[in-house]
């Protein structure tokens, strides 16, 4: 028998548990949303830490009706902003609805050669600016024509990692955050009560897009799925995560637009069932969530310069169920990203395998309030980050609910905002007392 | 006092954590879900607690009782959330089961539930170093340094992040010990776990005094050392008679 003295961890190994992996999925969309955002609050901190630079208002759309002084009364402000706000949401609903007609007048090429060329704008002249500010900033030594190539490459790379071919999908993954920082850190540029008021009216915008039945990408959901086809948009798509007890046979699982389908086909699947992986895998599937993959849609818009009226990415999400998920799918090719090509993929059942899919709007209006806050202090960083997370795990476990596309903004900016307040008025007062009395508990 | 003195006291204050992190935690995403969950949990208690006391803040007074108040309050309501807390994990655990048997795994094992309750303690302290310690060590990144006056031969940002270290490490172990606790009905433990959390409040009073911190810190670690040792024993017991009843069976 068992000796008296025995190490208690010196076991045989044990059959994993569902600890291993559950959950991952969210992590695995939770890491590059934290990763944007700190890389914006790392260049809020190093960019802006002259007085200078926070007097200079950045004219744009944004702030066309009112442009924000700091001897204005509150009031004065606040009207301001809101005028602000609304013409920035009315743009944008505008350019949304343009975008819903092209779709649907079948103009699939026309908007993908227009997403690469506003990716180029972005990381080629916001990228340029960003970069330059750091070599200001820090001294560095180079010269313009290293710079202007270096840069020029750097930018045509990301167009084609985003939209024009497959690529790793790391390269990919990382070009998207890119993305999302640079725009964000725009954002961040504008005055402060215009950007609060604009995060608040954009996450009603998207609630109100996307939920009601005439809002435009609802629309635009609905055609892309009764068309079949893949909306063209910047869509971050989180690592397909790999089935652990791997059974080499590929359940290839369609999750694009397979409501009908799967609903239909998978009607008595006995849950319980244990003898088959695939078998495990669809009725895990069907009878814990949604399988409707809905991209998203996104233009960015150049509101820098103020050219072309871009909308910034919206974000809707499909999810692959979260916390209920099975053994996932083997995938069938890693770097089956993004829209575009997927078009004939789609039609021998290659779609993408079930993973979150997030919205670049989405990472850039979450980096744009946690900015924001970086502006004020750490503490409200350290607090809107976890409202934002907070807000997204919800809204994902919703979207598990309810089995449908869902704004990704509105309960994490509602969340941040909130919090942004309550620690700004309460909690810091409270923690400096406390902290610089050396009374902690 | 420069980036690296910065770098040095948040190291300090959350160092032993980080490690915790990377070494156990960050395998299983359900636990950095945990964490992160807990650390949002223990801010919102935080935010609760002082919109409570801001009608009465600053306290102008250099008297301790109304400090010694503030702190009993805030800490009588950590420890009725951590109960609530027990309550959710509670439901959770009998969802993962049904889950796991859905799957055809095994149920969650004893190391998995103590892992559970670790993360969940891990996600309270790393939220109480955060917001003590970090977010006030933004000034420490810069060319100077702050010295308060009742405890004015050591730096601030020094203490704040060797008391934020006591603390993590008590509220990390308390929380297995809790959780342990009330899974067991075990009263001793269930009593242990606010009563060290209280105990370790009250003894950053003695800072009010001038120059108490001397006597104030190396407390909060001996209290600290306590709890890490209590829960060692615990843990030790539990997972030796555990082994025993699977090895016997």
């Amino acid at each position: 028998m068992d000796p008296i003295i025995e190490h208690p961890m010196a076991q045989n190994p044990r059959p994993p548990t569902i600890l291993e992996s559950l959950g991952e999925e969210l992590i695995r969309i939770i890491t590059p949303v934290s990763v944007c955002m700190l890389l914006v609050v790392l260049l809020v901190t190093v960019l802006n830490d002259d007085a200078s630079s926070s007097s200079e208002t950045v004219n744009s759309i944004a702030t066309i009706a009112y442009d924000e002084t700091a001897s204005d009364s509150s009031w004065d402000k606040f009207v301001g902003a809101l005028l602000n706000a609304l013409v920035f949401v009315a743009v944008v609903t505008v350019v949304t609805f343009v975008l819903v007609l092209l779709f649907y007048l079948r103009c699939t090429r026309f908007l993908k050669i227009y997403m690469g060329f506003s990716s180029f704008v972005v990381l080629g002249f916001m990228g340029g600016e960003v970069a330059l500010f750091l070599i200001e900033d820090f001294n560095v030594p180079v010269d313009s024509i290293t710079f202007v190539l270096v840069l020029f490459n750097f930018a045509v790379v990301g167009v084609l990692a985003v939209f024009m071919s497959k690529m790793a999908i790391f390269v990919t993954q990382g070009y998207l955050v890119v993305i999302g920082m640079l725009v964000a850190y725009w954002f961040t540029l504008l005055p402060e009560w215009t950007t609060w008021v604009l995060l608040v009216a954009m996450a009603l915008y998207d609630l109100a897009a996307v939920l009601l039945p005439v809002g435009p990408l609802k629309l635009l959901v609905e055609l892309a799925i009764s068309r079949d086809e893949e909306i063209p948009a910047l869509v971050y798509e989180a690592r397909p995560v790999n089935a652990h007890d791997s059974q080499g046979n590929a359940g290839e699982r369609r999750v694009w637009r397979d409501r009908r389908n799967e609903n239909s086909s998978n009607g008595n699947e006995n849950p319980g069932s244990n003898s088959n992986v695939n078998v495990d895998h669809t009725s895990g599937l069907n009878s814990s969530s949604n399988l409707g993959d809905f991209g998203n849609v996104n233009n960015d818009s150049s509101l820098v310069r103020a050219e072309e009226g871009r909308i910034p990415d919206r974000g809707q999400e499909l999810s692959a169920p979260l916390l209920e998920r099975v053994a996932n799918v083997p995938p069938r090719r890693q770097e089956d990203v993004v829209a575009s090509e997927n078009l004939l993929l789609e039609g021998i059942g290659l779609g993408s395998s079930g993973s979150i899919k997030l919205g670049l709007g989405d990472f850039i209006f979450y980096s744009v309030l946690v900015g924001r806050a970086a502006m004020y202090d750490f503490m409200t960083v350290y607090a809107c980050y976890l409202a934002i997370i907070g807000g997204l795990g919800v809204t994902l476990v919703l979207l598990a609910l309810y089995q449908k596309a869902l704004p990704a903004l509105p309960v994490s900016i509602m969340l941040g905002v909130l919090i942004y307040v309550l620690t700004r008025l309460l909690l810091e007062v409270f923690v400096v007392q406390c902290s610089l009395n050396l009374i902690m508990f | 006092m420069t980036i690296a003195a910065g770098i040095g006291y948040a190291l300090l204050a959350l160092g032993p954590s980080l490690s915790l992190f990377v070494s156990v935690i960050s395998k299983k995403p359900f636990l950095v879900l945990t964490v992160l969950s807990s650390t949002l949990l223990w801010l919102i208690s935080l935010i609760v607690l002082s919109g409570l006391w801001r009608a009465f803040l600053p306290l102008k007074s250099s008297a301790w009782w109304p400090y010694g108040i503030l702190i009993f309050t805030s800490v009588v309501f950590q420890e009725g959330l951590r109960v609530l807390f027990w309550k959710v994990y509670k439901k959770l655990e009998d969802t993962l089961d049904a889950f796991a048997d859905r799957v055809s795994k095994p149920r969650l094992y004893l190391t998995d539930k103590m892992q559970i309750a670790l993360a969940g303690g891990l996600g309270h302290g790393v939220a109480h170093a955060v917001f003590f310690c970090l977010s006030l060590l933004t000034p420490a990144f810069g060319p100077a340094t702050f010295f308060v006056d009742r405890c004015s031969k050591i730096p601030f940002f020094l203490l704040s992040a060797l008391i934020a270290l006591a603390f993590v490490t008590i509220h990390t172990f308390s929380m297995v010990i809790a959780f342990n606790g009330y899974a067991e009905g075990n009263k001793v433990d269930q009593i242990f776990v606010p009563v060290v959390h209280l105990v370790a409040g009250m003894v950053t009073l003695v800072d009010f005094a001038s120059g108490g911190c001397i006597i104030g810190i190396p407390l909060l670690f001996f209290i600290a050392i306590l709890t890490l040792l209590h829960c060692g024993k615990m843990v030790w017991r539990r997972l030796t008679e555990n082994r025993h009843r699977q090895g016997s069976m």
